[in-house]
């Protein structure tokens, strides 16, 4: 069966699915929504930081200073990157360990110093915040700093803000996608690295470049996309510490590497061997990349589980939509796999027809 | 991003502008490469004749 036929087939699936997909992902999906109630006089800012971290609160306890003692002390516990629900569902069934090792609490604590008006401060679990702040890690977790000298907390709605429904999470829909066929497309090279090696036919070859060429590509949106998101977030565009970016950006050095690798190999035997083996070692980084969130507790990640957990998080609406962007970044890999092979064939033959044209003269 | 609006704008259009580039790309190089085939098998078959 020529392959090449389903080319046009493909081409019409994929754009079908797109342009369903993305009025899904803008309209019809829904926002995450959190328990925002009450949060109305919370805030704080920091001059001259630019940190910001978003979350809801899992606790909130206010000390109240005695005779000797400190000033009020206003505490907020926050979860980060989950939904209250789920959190909630989990702690009441007593399974927080092991659903919930994603989460990094972030305890945050304001000195008042008399300007905080505690009176009219009523903050209720899940309580959807933003705090800005000094971001700073170390072996026991995150730090916000605020000092009383830097941190003013007031109750004028110009300085307080609220995350109740994050808007960047419309990016998830075509970042998770994009990440997912990125690994898909390096799988791909692997099992056709492997077929070459056993069959020598640069056919296999060519389909195992064309599709590192694509998970690259893929890998790149998913890469570029995932720190807009992240900004929105989190506060920061890129973390080092998280495993899951750090292992995502190995994975795309490798790959980056592979494609190099190939133009710097002039002889095509040589150029396919070596690349399948380097295809086929290569393949290391997806599984680390993938799984590096379900090992976050050992290291550290705030990425949210590729794989989930048997709890899903996903409205039936948001489900919906991005197992439909799916669907149609897998068509649109499969076309544009086709599409590339057909390429690289013509390219292959019009190196040979150059070889052939070289060795006459 | 100073805006989420921004924020979901730009990873919108990095995606589809990847995408689309990408396709351009083929395209344009699919092209190039079956005109320096025609070019080359014109020029073969004329030394053959």
């Amino acid at each position: 069966m020529d392959i090449r036929k389903l080319g046009m087939p493909t081409t019409a699936v994929s754009m079908v699915l797109i342009l369903l997909t993305i009025p899904m992902a803008l309209f019809y999906a829904p926002l995450p929504q959190t328990s925002v109630s009450a949060a109305g006089e919370i805030l704080s800012y920091i001059d001259g930081y630019e940190i910001r971290v978003a979350g809801f609160v899992t606790s909130y306890s206010v000390e109240e200073p005695t005779t000797f003692g400190p000033p009020t002390q206003h505490s907020f516990l926050l979860a980060d990157f989950v939904d209250f629900e789920r959190y909630e569902e989990a702690s009441s069934q007593d399974r927080l360990d092991e659903t919930w090792w994603t989460i990094e609490p972030l305890s945050v604590t304001f000195p008042s110093g008399g300007q905080f008006a505690s009176q009219s401060v009523s903050i209720s679990n899940g309580t959807n915040v933003s705090v800005f702040g000094l971001l700073t890690s170390d072996a026991d977790g995150y730090s916000l700093h605020a000092s009383t000298q830097s941190i003013r907390v007031g109750t004028s709605s110009a300085e307080f803000e609220i995350t109740s429904a994050p808007l960047a999470q419309k990016i998830f829909y075509f970042h998770m996608p994009a990440a997912w066929i990125s690994y898909v497309a390096l799988f791909v090279t692997l099992a056709f690295s492997v077929v070459y090696l056993k069959t020598r036919r640069p056919a296999h070859d060519r389909i195992a470049y064309c599709a590192a060429e694509l998970g690259v590509l893929f890998a790149t949106m998913a890469i570029l996309t995932g720190p807009i998101w992240a900004k929105e977030e989190w506060g920061v565009y890129w973390r080092w510490d998280d495993t899951k970016l750090v292992t995502t950006f190995v994975l795309w050095l490798v790959y980056m590497g592979y494609i190099m690798l190939r133009t710097a190999i002039v002889d095509p035997t040589v150029r396919a061997r070596v690349s399948a083996v380097y295809g086929i070692l290569g393949f290391i980084t997806v599984p680390m990349s993938l799984l590096s969130s379900r090992i976050a507790p050992l290291m550290r990640s705030s990425h949210p589980q590729v794989i989930a957990s048997s709890s899903g998080s996903l409205s039936p609406e948001a489900g919906l939509t991005i197992g439909i962007a799916v669907v149609a970044f897998t068509f649109l890999f499969a076309t544009m796999l086709i599409k590339r092979v057909e390429i690289a064939e013509s390219e292959d033959e019009l190196e040979e027809l150059k070889r052939s044209i070289g060795g006459e003269d | 991003m100073a805006d989420p609006f921004m924020a979901v704008y730009v990873a919108y259009t990095i995606v589809w502008a990847g995408v689309f580039i990408f396709i351009m790309y083929m395209y344009m190089r699919h092209r190039s490469i079956n005109k320096s085939l025609r070019a080359l098998k014109e020029e073969l078959y004329g030394r053959a004749r």
